[in-house]
């Protein structure tokens, strides 16, 4: 895929934000992870998806007029079998139809559901006096609360990147507390350095953010990715 | 005539080493700003021309006074504007006409307000009219709307509230006439620190932050850039800008304007916590430039620096003879999260426990030694002195108040000799903290131009210090990657 070219063609369309399966596999040409996911029209590949895939499983709604999908009800977690998920996909769609009346609908995200990890959030945007800008912090809904966050500008080295991951609050719970064991925080830098290329090298990206983040021992994984286009 | 066509922007050393100055709006009446300039001009360590201007009058401050800028004989370098914006205008076309035929002035300071800085389209205009002739020519343009420029070296001063001041290391640059001003005028009577270039950048229709501070960069009399600033224009640059000089000279910025929440337009998290101040915050981490929390710490970072060499290492050792502000100095010190404190070796403890009071406190807590009141002025050169040459030691605090019975004279002699018996590459940070203040100014003083850096609170010395200490490490690690 020519992800240039993609990217202006979903401007051409007049929409001014990535679909989450699009956002997936923009970034994923710059070496950022997601855990496993099908995209699915109906209930009965929705099923075979998570079968392939793996209980338990996430369904997430994926629609060009819907960027917050928790507030639309269109997110159901923790799937753990083809009954529950035939109830949950179809009491989501209806929730969504409820709240968003005329909801143009693309489709459904079936993901794998991941095990616990630390939320952190990974974003940037373009700044008018700074151009592109990366961030990194505390992610879930503490990024709101606490704004735990701090800034770089892009493009940076790996150096720079473990320095801002270290002004951060969250940085003490990823270097492991108590029983738990440290995250890979060389995989986040590179996150980090990654979503800076994006900027980069697409200008039409205006904001993005990975939110959550789930931070491993072993790796990093972006679980949701929303990425808005300078409209 | 000289074609305009291959414009070339002039140099700031133009405007800074002026030879000669032409004061537009010159009066003779004592009070007025018109007079006041002609007067700082004068009063400063400078043998160049001043030339006032002003149609009515034949002399000013005993200066010939000349009606315009074409009648100025010989070579003219610097125009000062305190005229009103409309005859801005209409005098820069005569500056115009006269580099066309002498290719002189290198630039000019624009005191005058009236310009873009209320926002009107009206005053827009004036600002535009007046820049188009002088940036068509390479003529440089400091201002509109600020207090202009002072070079302690050269000896070139355009402002009305800068009286000739103590030469040294520091350069300023702001965004604030009035801020800059009150810095300069805090530290004058203690001689807080010296000064080499003062520059108030005012509404930057021309000469910019960034460009300022690159070639303060390389001017040789500037080893520390104070820079205040509201907002600027070309972020990005400023900052790549800065990551270079920051590298060989220390930038402390004050910013103002901090805005918790960006617009409430944005879509994402990203947008939501970024805030304008959150994003200047990193980029100033990025870049080395230590930005100042308060005023104080501000003010006295700078001081410290255009004295005192950076901590290699972050250890910090706190000295006094006074507990309640020796442990408000250790809980600020830890609080900025940027400093430990020090390991003094066994030899150290061993030693300053000999010639200590018995009930002295050596390295307890950690890092810390309180003399007592039980010691001479004497006995401070040699406790400094061990202090300062033990390998777990990066910089001192020293916090005392000075009781009646000590020699000023004394005290500073044993303090300095301890401090200067190590070699310029040997030495460490040294603050003192008094915390009588300005009264114990003569003492203050004797230590200022000695070289050491005093203070008045112990936790302004602790960010002072912690400030240096994060520098320090910013630099080194720019130098591990061969930046």
């Amino acid at each position: 895929m020519d992800y240039k070219k993609f990217v202006k063609n979903v401007l051409k369309t007049g929409r001014s934000h990535l679909l989450e399966p699009e956002a997936y596999h923009v970034c994923g040409e710059f070496g950022i992870a997601c855990p496993q996911f099908r995209l699915v029209a109906n209930v009965e590949e929705g099923i075979n998806a998570a079968k392939s895939i793996g209980f338990p499983v996430v369904i997430k709604v994926v629609s060009s007029q819907i960027i917050h999908k928790t507030d639309a009800g269109g997110v159901v977690t923790g799937i753990q079998s083809g009954e529950q998920f035939k109830n949950a996909y179809e009491t989501m769609l209806k929730n969504v139809r409820n709240k968003v009346p005329g909801a143009e609908i693309n489709g459904v995200i079936v993901q794998k559901s991941m095990p616990q990890g630390v939320e952190v959030a990974v974003g940037g945007l373009r700044d008018s006096q700074f151009g592109p800008v990366v961030m990194f912090g505390a992610g879930g809904i503490l990024i709101e609360v606490l704004q735990d966050v701090s800034f770089r500008l892009a493009q940076l080295d790996r150096e720079e990147a473990l320095r801002q991951i270290k002004e951060t609050k969250i940085y003490k719970i990823l270097q492991g507390v108590r029983q738990n064991q440290p995250c890979d925080i060389e995989a986040l830098a590179d996150l980090i350095i990654h979503t800076g290329k994006l900027l980069e090298e697409i200008p039409e990206i205006y904001e993005l953010d990975f939110n959550p983040v789930l931070a491993y021992p072993d790796q990093c994984l972006a679980v949701d990715a929303r990425v808005i286009l300078v409209s | 005539m000289r074609v305009a066509s291959q414009v070339t922007k002039g140099s700031l050393s133009g405007v800074f080493n002026a030879r000669s100055i032409a004061i537009v709006g010159a009066s003779p009446r004592p009070g007025r700003l018109g007079n006041q300039i002609v007067r700082n001009a004068k009063a400063m360590d400078f043998d160049g021309q001043i030339y006032p201007v002003n149609p009515t009058q034949t002399t000013i401050e005993g200066l010939k006074c000349y009606k315009n800028i074409l009648d100025i004989p010989g070579r003219l370098d610097l125009v000062v504007l305190i005229v009103g914006a409309d005859e801005c205008v209409h005098i820069v076309r005569e500056i115009a006409r006269r580099w066309d035929e002498k290719g002189d002035v290198a630039g000019i300071v624009v005191v005058s307000a009236g310009f873009s800085e209320g926002g009107s389209a009206k005053g827009l205009a004036k600002e535009k009219a007046m820049l188009e002739p002088l940036q068509a020519r390479g003529i440089r343009v400091i201002g509109p709307n600020c207090l202009g420029i002072a070079d302690q070296y050269s000896g070139v001063n355009t402002t009305f509230d800068l009286p000739p001041y103590l030469k040294g290391g520091v350069s300023v640059v702001s965004q604030s006439g009035a801020f800059a001003a009150s810095f300069l005028m805090w530290a004058k009577d203690l001689e807080l620190f010296g000064l080499s270039k003062f520059l108030t950048v005012g509404n930057m229709a021309d000469v910019d932050m960034d460009e300022v501070v690159e070639f303060l960069g390389e001017d040789e009399n500037t080893k520390v850039i104070a820079v205040y600033m509201e907002g600027i224009r070309q972020g990005r640059r400023f900052i790549e800008v800065a990551s270079k000089v920051s590298q060989t000279k220390p930038i402390v910025v004050f910013k103002s304007g901090r805005t918790a929440f960006g617009s409430g337009a944005v879509r994402s998290h990203t947008g939501a916590v970024a805030g304008n101040d959150k994003i200047y915050d990193g980029a100033f981490r990025q870049a080395g430039i230590i930005r100042a929390a308060t005023v104080a710490e501000f003010y006295h970072t700078i001081c410290a620096l255009s004295k005192q060499p950076l901590p290699r290492g972050k250890r910090i050792c706190v000295l006094t003879g006074i507990g309640g502000p020796g442990t408000i100095c250790i809980d600020a010190l830890l609080a900025t999260g940027v400093v430990e404190m020090a390991c003094l070796s066994d030899h150290t403890k061993t030693h300053l426990k000999e010639i200590l009071a018995h009930t002295a406190a050596v390295d307890e807590p950690q890092g810390y030694v309180d003399m007592t009141a039980s010691v001479t002025e004497e006995l401070h050169e040699e406790v400094i002195k061990t202090v300062l040459a033990d390998e777990g030691v990066d910089g001192l605090i020293y916090l005392i108040t000075p009781p009646a019975f000590f020699s000023d004279e004394k005290l500073v002699e044993h303090i300095l000799k301890a401090y200067n018996s190590f070699s310029k590459e040997k030495r460490k940070p040294l603050l003192n903290v008094f915390t009588f203040g300005s009264h114990v100014a003569e003492l203050r003083r004797l230590f200022e131009r000695g070289g050491i850096p005093t203070l008045e609170f112990p936790d302004v010395a602790a960010s002072v210090m912690a400030n240096m200490v994060w520098h320090s490490e910013w630099r080194k690690s720019r130098l591990d990657y061969g930046l």
